[in-house]
């Protein structure tokens, strides 16, 4: 695994930072949840003490009627904001409730649905009929049986008066009243005041009525009856007289609760029964940033507070309920989150009771979006997180580029290690890196400092040699030129013959001794070489001639170019150069093989080549032959080789700017040496 | 004359006081070597050649006696005891104290640059330490011959004139173009030996037995290229000395 791969790895750490920005956000979720029930609690609290000092503007009286039930024929009155127009259809009403079924115990169906504008009640009257039996002219009701609408009205006065619907034309009608008379069977008389229109449809028929408030107070009985049957729906004065209660809802009382509240909260204000009194403010009023929260819903995916807990919305139209209600009803203020039935929404709903003298008489309840909420959270999230990724990608690019940047350096540093120790056994001594002050420097300055130790060895062992050389030369000069001095004392024959044997000894060591100062000699000589155009087409012919007299057993061949090669150089130098590679072929080469010396012009440098017949040179000697005292080839002779020979030649070459290779014939029968010499 | 082994400064100095009473006649050589054996075994056999040799260990002793009395040769190593480059100062101060005093080095040294060096400050000759104790005894007969030749009256008998040179066998002295060329021994023999047979090649070894020295290639090849500088130095366009790549040199006039 690269460095690069480990510290990206590493980098990948910081994609905790995200992480704990969701877990931050959540406890900021919450934390915004709690404060926001404080806050809500509190302001449902401070409008329920307002509104707790002015009862007079919440409840219609001073007393409660205490469990609206509609199986009582108990109808809750809703607010209407326009007068509808009375044509058989409650759909200008403005009401989304649906009307609720009139108890039957008949299996006759029939809905009805109060409202209430300034001066009239509305009523509206569904009744599943679809045969319609029109009432017929000059009524009897205690004969006639027809579909009819019976309405009991209690005053405000506490008086009460029967009114019924029936027709045989469809349309506006009149309500009708019994009057009894003096004889004979009652007479019914038209109440103009009461007004309906009869709207006949497929499955039956719908009634809007119109009543003048004047006509009714607290209660109203309404029973439908069928023409031909006894099927019925409704209750009856008689038959509860304690029902058929009509809760209002509190005029004014929507305005001056609109001053209490803000936008994004609804505050509702209930009676004892929940019902509403009044409500004002809309939920959904600064519709906060939607595409904001659109991006960021990605994020509540896995970051979100886990809400499926949290209990469903329990309002209807006409009343409001759940725990926080009952619990403010009890008297105790209480807010709680409840789910939306329909859309994924939250909703926190802050109950306050209201305490008139001591009783709890109703509640207020302020509701607010969660939306609200998650808006700010994810706005505060989104933020964060877009932060911290960018934070993280930053990081791992950083993180990368500074691998890639380390990796770079120690791949230097090593390609230098691995370069350092060159092929002709010179070491460089200068390291990248080393002015670097990290650990990487400091790698790098070991490394020197280990490079510089192995070239004082190495050139201790290059100069070995040389020193040795001149050392044991005068402990050698003292041995020769005392046997010298013994020769001439006169010696007897036995005498002479160990001094003949002691001189070959010191010739011998002498030889030695003088290959081995031979390389630093070579050395200085190359140094001070004065360097002269000259054609090396002429030296070679010339110096051909001299080893084809000097070695008589091999044959020499010479290719050169039709043209002098000029090359610019020292020719001392190439011939000391020609004739260690000769000497080399000559001694590899059997008895009547060939030495061929080739020049070629080849792009920018000449090719000196010297082939010889011979053994190919093992492949483990490639690329040593030319190091310093390197010679493991041995020759058709004894003679001591100490590898001068082809390390002269390659300190000749690169002095003159060109390279030597060894390389053995394709047939394997010989080598070729090949010295490249640059062009003028 | 030998020389007792342990000797002290004093009881050579006191030796060397009875030597200039006793062998006025003898040619006086005096070789400064640090090396005791071969101080010795040099002497022996300059002894045995009939010179009166007296041999010093440093530049010190030999310095005071020089001042006493000047050797007719002297035979000087360049590393002296403690002192790396003793030789070449007291080759300095021999040369102060007489201009015509023959020097030569022999010396372990064998790098060309010490070479130069030495003869640079007015050695007749430089040889290595590998010259055999025969040739060094040549070598001095014939700087010994040198001297005597310039003392006597001009003969030409031995004079060799090719063109513009003119070699003295006899004194060892070469002119071209009427100027001296101050040669070492080994440049002269060398210079003699080309010029003897012109357009005859010499290769290396030939030249090696005619100076009397046994030097490897790389050697003949600086003394070859100082012999032509010295001429060049008298005459830019001196061109004689010829190079034949892997034969040797031949001299062309």
């Amino acid at each position: 695994m690269s460095i690069r791969l480990q510290l990206l790895v590493v980098a990948l750490t910081t994609l905790v930072l995200p992480w704990a920005g969701c877990q931050y956000a959540r406890e900021l979720e919450t934390a915004l949840r709690d404060s926001q029930e404080k806050s809500l609690l509190a302001s449902a609290g401070t409008i329920a003490n307002a509104l707790s000092a002015q009862p007079q503007r919440v409840f219609r009286g001073p007393e409660d009627s205490p469990g609206f039930a509609p199986g009582g024929g108990d109808l809750y009155v809703y607010p209407l904001r326009s007068v509808p127009l009375l044509d058989g259809y409650r759909d200008d009403w403005g009401v989304a409730a649906e009307p609720t079924a009139l108890p039957s115990f008949t299996g006759y169906d029939a809905r009805v649905q109060a409202g209430a504008t300034e001066h009239y009640l509305y009523l509206y009257i569904e009744v599943d009929d679809a045969e319609f039996d029109a009432e017929p002219s000059n009524v009897r009701l205690d004969r006639d049986r027809f579909d009819r609408i019976d309405l009991t009205l209690e005053r405000p006065d506490g008086t009460q008066d029967s009114y019924f619907f029936g027709t045989n034309a469809p349309g506006l009608i009149g309500a009708q009243k019994a009057v009894k008379g003096d004889a004979g069977p009652p007479r019914v008389l038209e109440e103009p005041r009461i007004q309906a229109f009869w709207l006949q449809t497929s499955a039956g028929y719908h009634a809007e009525a119109r009543i003048p408030l004047s006509y009714v107070a607290t209660r109203l009985w309404v029973e439908v009856l069928d023409g031909r049957g006894p099927r019925r729906a409704g209750v009856t004065a008689a038959g509860f007289p304690q029902g058929g209660r009509l809760f209002f809802t509190m005029p004014g009382l929507d305005a001056l609760l609109g001053t209490f509240i803000r936008d994004g909260t609804r505050a509702t204000v209930i009676d004892a029964n929940a019902l509403k009194l009044g409500a004002a403010g809309s939920l959904s009023a600064n519709a906060a940033d939607e595409t904001e929260a659109d991006a960021g819903s990605w994020y509540r995916r896995f970051m979100s507070v886990d809400t499926s807990s949290f209990p469903l919305e329990a309002a209807a139209p006409d009343r409001l309920g759940g725990n926080s209600v009952s619990a403010a009803l009890a008297g105790l203020p209480h807010a709680e989150w409840v789910r939306s039935a329909g859309a994924q929404e939250l909703r926190l709903t802050a109950a306050a009771p209201l305490i008139v003298d001591g009783r709890t008489r109703g509640a207020v309840v302020l509701e607010q979006a969660g939306d609200q909420l998650l808006g700010l959270r994810d706005r505060a999230v989104t933020r964060l997180f877009n932060l911290t990724l960018l934070a993280t990608a930053a990081a791992v690019v950083v993180m990368f580029c500074f691998a890639t940047w380390i990796s770079l350096r120690i791949g230097r540093l090593r390609n230098a290690a691995d370069s350092a120790v060159g092929s002709d056994g010179k070491i460089r001594l200068d390291m990248p890196e080393s002015a670097s002050g990290d650990e990487i420097g400091a790698l790098s300055r070991g490394f020197e400092r280990l490079l510089a130790r192995l070239n004082e060895h190495t050139q201790y062992l290059r100069t070995l040699g040389g020193k040795l050389s001149h050392e044991l030369r005068t402990p050698l000069t003292i041995v020769r030129s005392s046997l010298d001095n013994l020769e001439s004392e006169g010696l007897r024959d036995d005498q002479r013959r160990y001094v003949t044997r002691a001189r070959e000894g010191t010739q011998r060591l002498q030889s030695i001794l003088s290959a081995l100062g031979a390389a630093a000699r070579v050395e200085e000589s190359i140094k001070q070489a004065e360097c002269v155009n000259f054609d090396l087409r002429e030296l070679l012919s010339s110096a051909l001639a001299a080893y084809r007299d000097g070695f008589s057993h091999a044959h020499f061949a010479l290719q050169t170019p039709g043209d002098p090669c000029f090359v610019r150089g020292a020719p001392d130098l190439i011939v000391q150069l020609l004739d260690k590679l000769i000497e080399n072929a000559v001694d590899f080469c059997p008895s009547a093989g060939t030495i061929t010396v080739r020049l070629e012009r080849a792009q920018g440098s000449y090719l000196l080549l010297v082939e010889n017949d011979g053994p190919p040179i093992p492949q483990a000697l490639h690329g040593r032959l030319f190091e310093s005292l390197f010679e493991q080839r041995h020759g058709r002779d004894d003679r001591p080789h100490f590898g001068l020979g082809l390390y002269i030649v390659r300190l000749v070459a690169e002095f003159h700017g060109g390279t030597a290779v060894a390389a053995n014939r394709s047939d394997g029968g010989g080598a070729i040496f090949t010295i490249t010499l640059p062009l003028i | 004359m030998a020389n007792s082994g342990g000797a002290t400064f004093l009881a050579r100095l006191s030796n060397a006081l009875v030597i200039r009473y006793d062998s006025a006649m003898k040619k006086h050589i005096a070789i400064v070597e640090d090396e005791p054996a071969l101080r010795e075994n040099y002497g022996a056999a300059l002894t045995r050649h009939g010179y009166s040799v007296k041999s010093f260990g440093n530049r010190r002793t030999a310095m005071q006696a020089f001042r006493i009395r000047l050797p007719d040769l002297a035979i000087i190593d360049i590393s002296l005891e403690d002192e790396a480059e003793g030789g070449f100062d007291l080759c300095r101060d021999l040369r102060a104290l007489s201009a015509e005093l023959p020097i030569i080095f022999l010396t372990a040294r064998d790098s060309e640059l010490d070479a130069v060096s030495g003869l640079r400050l007015g050695a007749d000759d430089f040889l290595t330490k590998d010259v055999s104790l025969p040739h060094l005894a040549a070598r001095v007969a014939a700087l010994f011959r040198r001297i005597d030749a310039l003392r006597r009256p001009d003969n030409a008998a031995d004079i060799l004139r090719r063109g513009a040179l003119s070699v003295d066998g006899e004194k060892m002295q070469t002119i071209w173009n009427g100027t001296p060329v101050t040669l070492s021994l080994t440049e002269f023999w060398i210079v003699h030996a080309l010029a003897r047979n012109p357009g005859h090649v010499k290769n290396r070894q030939q030249l090696m037995d005619a100076a009397n020295v046994v030097l490897d290639d790389n050697t003949i090849t600086s003394h070859i290229k100082r012999v032509r500088r010295k001429f060049q130095q008298i005459d830019p366009a001196f061109d004689a000395i010829q190079t034949v790549y892997g034969m040797g040199y031949r001299w062309v006039e």
